[in-house]
């Protein structure tokens, strides 16, 4: 970095160090974001095995949503798959997150479970803005940008001859 | 084609998204209390302000917002790659 010294508003700036800013930029935030899902679910599985009753219950309650009936319905027909799905898929996403494996798969569920936390938790009282939804946009931002592909596995794994062939396996990975 | 698919994309999802938050939260702050999506209760209980937009519409038009970029997710999947996409990788931004 360097600057006049009689106006330091004055010059030219120089943001690289040892390596590209915005690839570590991707990947410091959404790493942190990694961390955040894994926790979760695991303690789901050690305290409730997987039969997590709660998450049926929940989308049972949801029942004055922009969503309109589908938690509701959900809750009351899919309670076979919510209370297994829930810890297993938590656990899944955040694993694959932390690897940077299959990172836009993972992070589309993500979205759906951030959805489901914005708006059925409902906590609005300091505005429509909160924490699940600044957690939903940033799973969004990953699958935009790819956040696998730096310093994640997908960098790798999209080298591989598979996806070579099907390239379209890349709307998954990155 | 395809450029106007992802400009229209764009724009519709980022207008819905900056209505559901910005737009509908400007009129909402301006027209005073309760300044949010929650109606306001005094200690009793009793609602002494309501929202003029619900939070139920706020999300919703931001959640069409978030709908739209799975609906355009979900047209680059099914429509062919372009001819450099198909051997290429997307670069590294730095």
């Amino acid at each position: 970095m360097s600057y006049q010294s009689s106006n330091p508003l004055v010059g030219e700036v120089e943001f690289a160090l040892d390596g590209p800013w915005a690839a570590y930029w991707i990947a410091f935030p959404t790493c942190r974001h990694r961390m955040v899902v894994l926790p979760p679910g695991i303690t789901k599985i050690i305290e409730s095995g997987f039969s997590y009753s709660y998450g049926a219950m929940y989308m049972q309650g949801m029942s004055d949503t922009a969503l309109g009936g589908i938690p509701v319905w959900m809750g009351n027909n899919l309670a076979w798959l919510i209370e297994p799905g829930v810890p297993l898929f938590e656990t899944l996403i955040g694993l694959a997150l932390i690897a940077g494996a299959f990172t836009r798969l993972a992070a589309f569920g993500g979205v759906i479970f951030m959805t489901l936390f914005w708006v059925g938790n409902a906590g609005f009282g300091h505005g429509l803005v909160n924490s699940d939804f600044m957690g939903l946009l940033l799973f969004v931002t990953m699958i935009v940008l790819a956040a696998g592909r730096y310093y994640g596995l997908d960098a790798i794994i999209e080298k591989l001859d598979v996806v070579e062939q099907h390239p379209k396996l890349r709307y998954l990975l990155g | 084609m395809t450029d106007i698919i992802d400009k229209a994309a764009m724009a519709l999802s980022a207008g819905l998204m900056l209505l559901g938050i910005v737009g509908m939260g400007i009129l909402e702050v301006r027209r005073r209390a309760p300044y949010g999506p929650v109606p306001l209760t005094n200690e009793a209980g009793d609602v002494i302000a309501t929202p003029l937009f619900s939070a139920q519409l706020r999300t919703g038009v931001v959640l069409a917002g978030i709908a739209v970029l799975g609906l355009y997710a979900a047209y680059k999947i099914v429509t062919p790659l372009a001819e450099d996409a198909q051997t290429g990788h997307e670069t590294i931004a730095d």
